[in-house]
């Protein structure tokens, strides 16, 4: 719970003794309050404010781990997509000491056959619940030695004080959970725990009565708990687990911020499909613990399911194990489909492909849980990293035949695929999912396999591919990029002093996801690329980016050409340096002309990009930073901390930190409405910082009616400005956004106001 | 110090949409609260639930649902004999058999079976078509048409044809036509706002905001749902306030964990038993997450939810 300023002024001494090193204790307290200066730097802040203080800024509810390594609670929010939820629910099955010897081991044995694998998670009954209904010492930990061989963690429902020692006495270094205390031996039972070092479960009649309890509890300084919320019926008990968790969460009532067991044996007696429905809605609606009478497997497979959904991470994509996935009966002689990891293009592809009932070996490659395309353009599907799957996986030696069809979307990588797996017949399939049924039994890809196979062998006839030797930037240079023509545009670049301290605009328009661009890039045609150029100077932009695409092959002489076209062109304009190949980018840097300002290396983030932070330390260039490492940053805490690594690896290398820009990613109104505000906060922690910002604000209105685009655009880059944006990669020609920032730059007083100020 | 715990209806409203006529129509909406969150409100109108009957119900394999519908050979016969099932509160046709690139029924082929179910009973109707839109467009016409005045549901409008849809089956006819979108809520809001445009009435419109399988991407299904909830309740906000219909039984029939044989699958088990709890705690999770009403297919499964909403309201 973040506690306000004013809320600590409150306790604060109010002395003004600067002691702590600022001018008031006002002062003092707001920087508390940011996270910014630690209370005991003030020495007159009583014991006791700061104990308050300590318990307002705990979490609203406790993590709580038991048995060998299983947590829960520690939520900070009731619903997924207000960030994410944190710890999935457990499963249990009950055990009782009023069931015979049969019926315990059949159940035992039974829910041991519920373990397998889905989408890289062990499914499985976590827990025992085991039920003392006749208080008998010797009979429960019997019961209990017997649940335990399963090697899964306890739960001892145990009333009975005497049965409970003795439970513990054979079972606490496991870690169960005693679920013993209520209204009437809480005491005892306290005792009992705290002796064994185990976790408290907490059970009353009522949720009144419960939260009593809980406080006599934790008056005795036990906060190890977990509480029981199973009610009378069904609806008293989702009454119980929603009050609780809302209680502890929205109300920030920590006597209930404790994790909740809810027991279907109780309200669902004999009924395994009620007992499923009841489950799913548990599932979603706050329980930690969940058990029931058995778990079969056909009530494992949806509960599991749901569970996983529900407890993915929003803003982390789910992937599954990149592998081969041998489809309806493939054998070694199957042809081979290969796409992406994302666990919604797998579920597609795979299952249109099972509709189409014909042998299949679907090959899933590693793209960091992306989308087809999106991992293309952001270079983690490409031919170098589908050679690699095919080495790690051997897939030469496992699959003869040699047929590869990969996604239609990535037509544009068929040649380089081709030329890094020379063995293998590369066919470009379908680019939606749909089409794949048909274009499997009609078998549409032997046609084009053939083609392959004949062009593969023809080159094989010419020669075996000789190792061609890595050019140097200068031999490249001189052999391999085209001269540059200077054509007059009608347009000047008006220059542009580094120390300024307006906005800097980085128009984006030069990016390979156009297709006329990445077409004038493949043939090195100056002239669309000059348009978009000429058009965005002339509306203004400070900077242009130059996106190339993932550039595998000739990235280097690409980029050369791209910065020498656009620089010799146009007054030396600098440029950001956009692409996935590392080499690309330095060998732009080799010819760029510094005149008008550092080049721009796009970009850096806290993961797999981090090295682009050493590659433009080492050329002496700026660096966009991602403020994200795998997925976005899910809040700012993330997302500063992911702006101070890449800060000290740049100042650790030799960069000014303005040289940093870091981008906060800005995100698609339409789908993350709700976080909007977070990323303009993080804007005003660089500004606080003193440092520079940038990132592609229009993705904001990604969706949006063009009409409605410019209008969206505008009111972010006035709202960003505010909180201390000094840059973004922006359509510049953008009129409304251009006058907008215009406009903005003169309220900083960063620009001195004329009337014709919007003109220059 | 005891607990008083804080109760939490809000000033938003869900619409009230009711489906058929005479005894047997059902009323869906009207809560102020989240699902079953009774503790805070009561509920006004407890969800509803659809029997599916596709017009490809000679192919299904379950023997519960062979049992069943033993005897019935038209799409008429089972709608009758599915009124019977314990739980059931209106009938969903689903001409499936319509789609061009499947078996390319003919509409009048379908708006006679539709026209025969009609007549055979007296729960109200909802009508579930082929997925080609143009197809769509005919046989929701020809339908709404020859089944004015039974208020039945049309469920498909969607952003590509909610005029023709929309103008044909609500304005022109006067059926309760379903506003259908997949996992977007702001496109699900854009569509009530285009169908109210065409000066279709709020208590004429439901919802249909994307479904899914659990374990099948049912998690955007699961934030939508609570988004547009959210919307609704604590936004007020009317154009998001239109009560939630959950067609399960099609989605959760055709993944694996229900298909997949026992042969196949050895450590599985009993296939049908399978498809039960796919679609039980696939409509459970619906319904917690505001579907006010579910499709089904199952005669288990259809009891089984249906205890479970009346333990809950």
């Amino acid at each position: 719970m973040a506690l306000k300023g004013l809320d600590i002024f409150k306790m604060s001494p109010k002395k003004n003794c600067k002691e702590c090193g600022c001018p008031t204790c006002m002062a003092f307290c707001m920087k508390v309050a940011q996270g910014a200066a630690s209370i005991d730097k003030c020495p007159y802040f009583s014991e006791e404010a700061k104990a308050s203080l300590n318990e307002a800024t705990a979490p609203a509810m406790k993590t709580i781990t038991f048995g060998k390594d299983l947590k829960m609670g520690g939520e900070t929010v009731l619903f997924r997509h207000e960030k994410t939820l944190v710890n999935k629910n457990l499963f249990a099955v009950a055990v009782s000491t009023g069931m015979s010897d049969e019926e315990v081991d059949s159940k035992l044995a039974d829910l041991q056959k519920v373990d397998y694998d889905r989408i890289s998670e062990r499914m499985y009954v976590e827990t025992v619940f085991v039920s003392n209904t006749q208080n008998d010492p010797a009979v429960y930990t019997k019961l209990v030695e017997k649940a335990a061989a399963t090697g899964r963690a306890l739960i001892l429902e145990c009333w009975d004080v005497e049965c409970a020692k003795a439970a513990l006495a054979v079972c606490k270094d496991s870690k169960p959970i005693l679920d013993g205390a209520t209204p009437a031996n809480w005491e005892a039972m306290n005792a009992v725990a705290a002796e064994a070092g185990v976790v408290l479960g907490v059970y009353a009649e009522n949720i009144s009565d419960l939260y009593d309890t809980v406080k006599n509890l934790e008056a005795k300084g036990n906060k190890n708990l977990v509480l029981d919320v199973t009610g009378k019926t069904a609806k008293e008990t989702l009454a119980n687990a929603v009050l609780v968790r809302r209680t502890a969460i929205k109300d920030g009532d920590r006597s209930f911020g404790y994790p909740s067991i809810v027991n279907l044996t109780r309200i669902a007696k004999g009924d395994s499909h009620l007992q499923t429905a009841y489950a799913a809605m548990f599932v979603e609606k706050y329980a930690s613990i969940i058990v029931m009478e058995n778990m079969s497997m056909a009530q494992a497979l949806p509960l599991y399911g749901l569970r996983q959904n529900i407890f993915t991470d929003p803003q982390k994509p789910m992937k599954v194990e990149s592998k081969i996935y041998p489809l309806n009966g493939a054998d070694e002689n199957a042809p081979c489909c290969l796409t992406v990891d994302f666990a919604l293009t797998y579920f597609l592809v795979s299952g249109e492909l099972e509709h189409a009932n014909t042998p299949v070996n679907l090959l899933i490659t590693d793209a960091s849980g992306m989308s087809v395309l999106t991992a293309w353009a952001a270079g983690k599907f490409s031919s170098t990293s589908i050679k690699k799957f095919f080495e790690e996986n051997d897939i030469e030696n496992k699959i003869k035949n040699r047929t590869l069809i990969i996604p239609g979307k990535v037509a544009v990588m068929k040649g380089e695929i081709q030329e890094k797996l020379p063995n293998w017949n590369v066919v470009v399939g379908p680019t939606e999912a749909v089409q794949l049924p048909k274009y499997m039994k009609n078998k549409e890809y032997e046609a084009a396999a053939a083609a392959a196979a004949a062009e593969n062998a023809a080159k094989a006839a010419t020669g075996a591919a000789v190792e061609v030797k890595e050019l140097s930037f200068d031999e490249l240079l001189a052999t391999k990029v085209p001269k540059i023509e200077v054509v007059d545009m009608g347009v000047n670049y008006k220059g542009h002093n580094p120390d300024s301290q307006t906005f800097v605009t980085i128009g984006e328009r030069i990016h390979c996801i156009a297709p006329s661009v990445r077409k004038a890039m493949d043939e090195r045609d100056p002239a669309p690329i000059l348009k978009r150029a000429a058009e965005q100077i002339a509306a203004g932009a400070t900077y242009l980016d130059v996106n190339i695409g993932p550039a595998e092959k000739d990235g280097p002489e690409r980029m050369m050409w791209a910065v020498k076209l656009l620089q010799e062109n146009f007054n030396n304009v600098p440029l950001a340096l956009d692409t996935a190949n590392k080499r690309a980018i330095e060998a732009g840097i080799k010819v760029y002309n510094r005149t008008n300002g550092k080049p721009i290396v796009n970009s850096a983030d806290a993961g797999s990009r981090i090295s682009y932070i050493d590659l433009a330390a080492a050329n002496d260039a700026i660096c966009v930073a991602l403020c994200s490492a795998d997925g976005i940053a899910k809040d700012n805490e993330e997302r500063m901390k992911h702006c101070h690594n890449m800060l000290e690896r740049g100042l650790s290398l030799g960069m000014t930190s303005d040289d940093l820009w870091f981008d906060p990613l800005f995100l698609v109104v339409k789908g993350m409405q709700d976080k909007q505000m977070d990323v303009l906060n993080a804007i005003k922690l660089f500004a606080d910082e003193g440092l520079k910002s940038t990132g592609g604000l229009s993705n904001n209105s990604n969706g949006a009616p063009k009409t409605v685009r410019p209008i969206m655009d505008s009111a972010l880059v006035a709202m960003a400005m505010m909180q201390g944006l000094t840059s973004a990669i922006v359509n510049p020609c953008d009129l409304r956004l251009m006058e907008t920032i215009k406009s903005c730059d003169i309220f900083k007083n960063n620009v001195l106001y004329s009337d014709s100020y919007l003109d220059i | 110090m005891s607990f008083v715990p804080k109760t939490q209806p809000f000033n938003g409203k869900i619409n009230t949409v009711t489906l058929g006529t005479g005894d047997k129509a059902v009323v869906i909406g009207g809560q102020n609260v989240l699902p079953f969150y009774t503790f805070d409100a009561p509920i006004e109108n407890a969800p509803k639930i659809g029997v599916e009957i596709s017009d490809l119900a000679n192919e299904w394999t379950a023997p519960g649902l062979k049992e069943f519908y033993a005897g019935c050979t038209t799409m008429a016969e089972r709608a009758k004999k599915a009124e019977t099932m314990p739980g059931a509160d209106f009938i969903c046709l689903h001409f499936e058999s319509a789609d061009p690139n499947g078996e390319n029924r003919s509409t009048a082929e379908c708006v006679a079976d539709a026209v025969a179910v009609a007549e055979a009973i007296t729960m109200p109707i909802v009508i579930m078509g082929c997925k080609n839109m143009e197809k769509d467009g005919e046989l929701f016409s020809k339908i709404s048409e020859a089944l004015q005045g039974k208020n039945i549901l049309v469920m498909s409008a969607r952003s590509e044809d909610y005029k023709t849809v929309g103008a044909s089956v609500a304005l022109a006819y006067g059926q309760k036509v379903g506003a259908e979108t997949a996992d977007d809520i702001n496109l699900a809001k854009q569509l009530n706002i285009m169908l109210k445009g065409l000066s279709i009435a709020p208590q004429n419109i439901v919802m249909n905001i994307g479904t899914a399988a659990v374990g099948y991407g049912y998690e955007y299904v699961a934030s939508t749902l609570d988004r547009v909830r959210a919307a609704a309740l604590a936004q007020s906000d009317a154009d998001l306030q239109m009560p939630i219909i959950a067609p399960v039984s099609p989605d959760t029939w055709s993944v694996k964990e229900s298909s997949a044989s026992e042969e196949d699958e050895p450590a599985w088990g009993n296939c049908e038993e399978r498809a039960i709890n796919m679609e039980v705690a696939t409509a459970s999770a619906d319904l917690i997450g505001g579907a006010d009403a579910v499709i089904m297919r199952h005669p288990d499964a259809v009891a089984a939810i249906k205890k479970f909403i009346t333990e809950l309201v």
